[in-house]
């Protein structure tokens, strides 16, 4: 056999011995992407017997809510749409982009620090008080020491966000927030939500919980929670300091369209804001899978704070 | 024949090619003259970041990552023909453009505490901080005649610069004096009629930054204000770099003179408000 026809068939022979493995890479790897703009919806979105949209699922795309983006940078209000353009939600402002300059990875300090400028640079922020003005500042800056997320305490909402199970019934929904490490610390949250028309009990005679009393109406296809009665032990979203008091009242919005849901929260608190204050839209993904299943939450347990030197936080 | 027709024509081939990329190439100069000043100023000062933190798979762009700062210094102003000790506390955000100045100023008779705001199309004096916002609590009192020259302050600090210099796109230009790289650029809105005219040293840290108006009209803001002594001067550190010296020049007199204790530039907690008075009567201009 000539030697370049054996090269050829050893040449084939190895590629496809490594096809099956590129294949699966390519099924389950995180999709790569140079932007973390909200995914687009795609398939018809399901409906219940009365017409309204089915929320039910397991809504952590392919095991976070973006497929792989960082969407806490959106999260708080920066939509980087391509390698040129981003944009401020909240105020419609272009942010001036760049390529990367280097392909060298940022070291774990260096990352740290950028995200930590990230998650803070868009300009959707709640407008309190001016007597609060410090105090919000001052908690942010020692949120290491002040973040009640930080010692394993249960984020709370809205700061928990979009629930990574629903379970949708005639009377009522069960929303799931794992508790989960990283960004916040926090131990597993459950939501029993009535949506049988009932009224709120009066603020005053409910005592303050971390998930308050919610209770579920749909306008048109969107569906409504309304909430309070929560403890002040809380704050209202993933950073910045955004105590709030016992007379927070919270309005959730989902709204399913295809294989998206797409969720906002509006907090009152006249005790401490000046005025409403409303989220930047969070989208999650349904994760596609048939079995999808929440795995179980690591036990939170918290033994990095007593080793914290500096200020530096996420 | 056929062989040298072929080798003939690849050799034309390859001589138009690379005529047209080194054309390309030529009209690209400028551009990425500039582009290249602007990042590597953008870069020493630390505001161009990314992170892919949380994400293995996404590699997201950078991105301008200066917002919303706060320093404390101290050192002298001159105002109304005296030069006062002078304790500086500012606040400024680009996202909205807002800059709100606190001073503390004693050794020229009665000590004075004046806080001065903007915020876009708005400017306004506070008789404490956030006044005219809640009933009853301080008063706001519309300073529209200060609204440019308290714009100017935001748009001339280092940061400021690089962002009006990128938005001004084609408008600026870069050269090289006295081994100097020099940024010019034409600013826009209600500061269209300045142009700025920024030094960059070696380390391409903005050094020095001079307001030229366009016409008589606006002589009253030309000035120039020279930075100094680059550091990380927050107590959250996060590789930016302030600087630790801010000198102001104007007609050749020096108005302030500012030593930097603390420069926080993690996008901390700071809004600007516009109060319900200032904008009434802003808008029934």
């Amino acid at each position: 056999m000539p030697l370049s026809r054996y090269c050829r068939i050893m040449a084939v022979a190895a590629a496809l011995c490594f096809l099956p493995a590129a294949v699966l890479a390519q099924e389950f790897s995180p999709i790569k992407r140079n932007n973390n703009a909200p995914p687009k919806p795609s398939g018809p979105t399901p409906r219940i017997a009365d017409g309204h949209p089915d929320l039910t699922g397991v809504w952590n795309g392919l095991g976070d809510n973006l497929l792989g983006v960082p969407n806490q940078i959106a999260n708080n209000g920066l939509s980087i749409e391509s390698e040129s353009v981003t944009r401020d939600l909240h105020s419609g402002a272009l942010i001036a982009t760049f390529p990367r300059n280097t392909t060298r990875p940022l070291n774990n300090e260096q990352s740290e620090r950028a995200a930590t400028l990230l998650r803070r640079v868009g300009s959707n922020k709640p407008i309190y008080k001016p007597e609060y003005w410090e105090m919000v500042k001052n908690l942010d800056h020692n949120s290491n020491e002040e973040d009640p997320s930080n010692n394993c305490m249960p984020a709370g909402i809205p700061r928990a966000g979009i629930p990574s199970y629903i379970g949708q019934f005639p009377n009522y929904f069960i929303f799931i927030y794992p508790g989960q490490g990283g960004l916040i610390a926090t131990q597993t949250m459950y939501r029993m939500i009535p949506a049988d028309g009932r009224k709120h009990t009066p603020l005053q005679d409910l005592d303050g919980t971390y998930t308050g009393e919610g209770i579920a109406h749909w306008e048109g296809d969107t569906l409504v929670v309304d909430t309070w009665g929560f403890t002040s032990n809380t704050w209202f979203d993933q950073l910045g300091g955004y105590f709030h008091s016992e007379n927070i009242h919270v309005t959730e919005r989902f709204h399913r369209d295809g294989n998206t849901l797409t969720w906002t929260a509006t907090v009152e608190d006249p005790d401490v804001l000046l005025e409403p204050w409303t989220t930047t839209p969070r989208v999650a993904l349904l994760n596609p899978r048939p079995g999808a299943m929440l795995p179980e939450s690591q036990p939170c347990s918290e033994r990095d704070l007593s080793h914290i030197v500096t200020k530096e936080h996420h | 024949m056929q062989i040298k027709t072929v080798v003939l024509t690849i050799f034309m081939l390859v001589a138009v090619t690379a005529s047209a990329v080194q054309s390309v190439s030529a009209q690209g100069n400028a551009a990425l003259d500039r582009a290249k000043v602007l990042r590597a100023a953008g870069d020493a000062l630390g505001m161009i970041r990314w992170s892919d933190i949380g994400a293995g798979g996404t590699r997201l762009p950078a991105i301008d990552i200066a917002n919303t700062m706060e320093f404390v210094g101290s050192g002298t102003s001159y105002s109304s023909g005296q030069t006062f000790k002078t304790d500086y506390h500012v606040t400024l955000g680009y996202n909205p453009p807002a800059m709100r100045v606190e001073m503390n100023r004693t050794g020229g008779g009665a000590p004075q505490h004046v806080i001065q705001t903007v915020r876009e199309n708005f400017a306004w004096n506070e008789s404490e901080i956030g006044a005219g916002l809640v009933a009853g609590k301080g008063t706001a009192t519309p300073a529209t005649a200060a609204l440019r020259e308290r714009l100017l302050q935001l748009w001339t600090l280092p940061y400021g610069v690089v962002k009006a210099a990128l938005v001004a796109g084609e408008k600026t230009t870069v050269s090289s004096e006295n081994g100097s790289t020099v940024i010019t650029f034409p600013l826009n809105g209600q500061l269209a009629g300045l142009t700025v005219r920024a030094t960059l040293d070696a380390k391409n840290f903005v050094t020095k930054v001079e307001v030229k108006p366009d016409n008589a009209a606006l002589a009253n803001l030309a000035f120039e204000t020279e930075y100094s002594g680059y550091a990380d001067h927050g107590e959250i550190l996060t590789d930016i770099q302030s600087p630790g010296r801010i000198v102001q020049k104007q007609g050749g007199r020096t108005v302030l003179d500012i030593q930097i204790k603390t420069w926080e530039s993690n996008n901390p907690y700071l809004i600007f408000p516009v109060p319900p008075n200032v904008k009434t009567v802003a808008n029934s201009r």
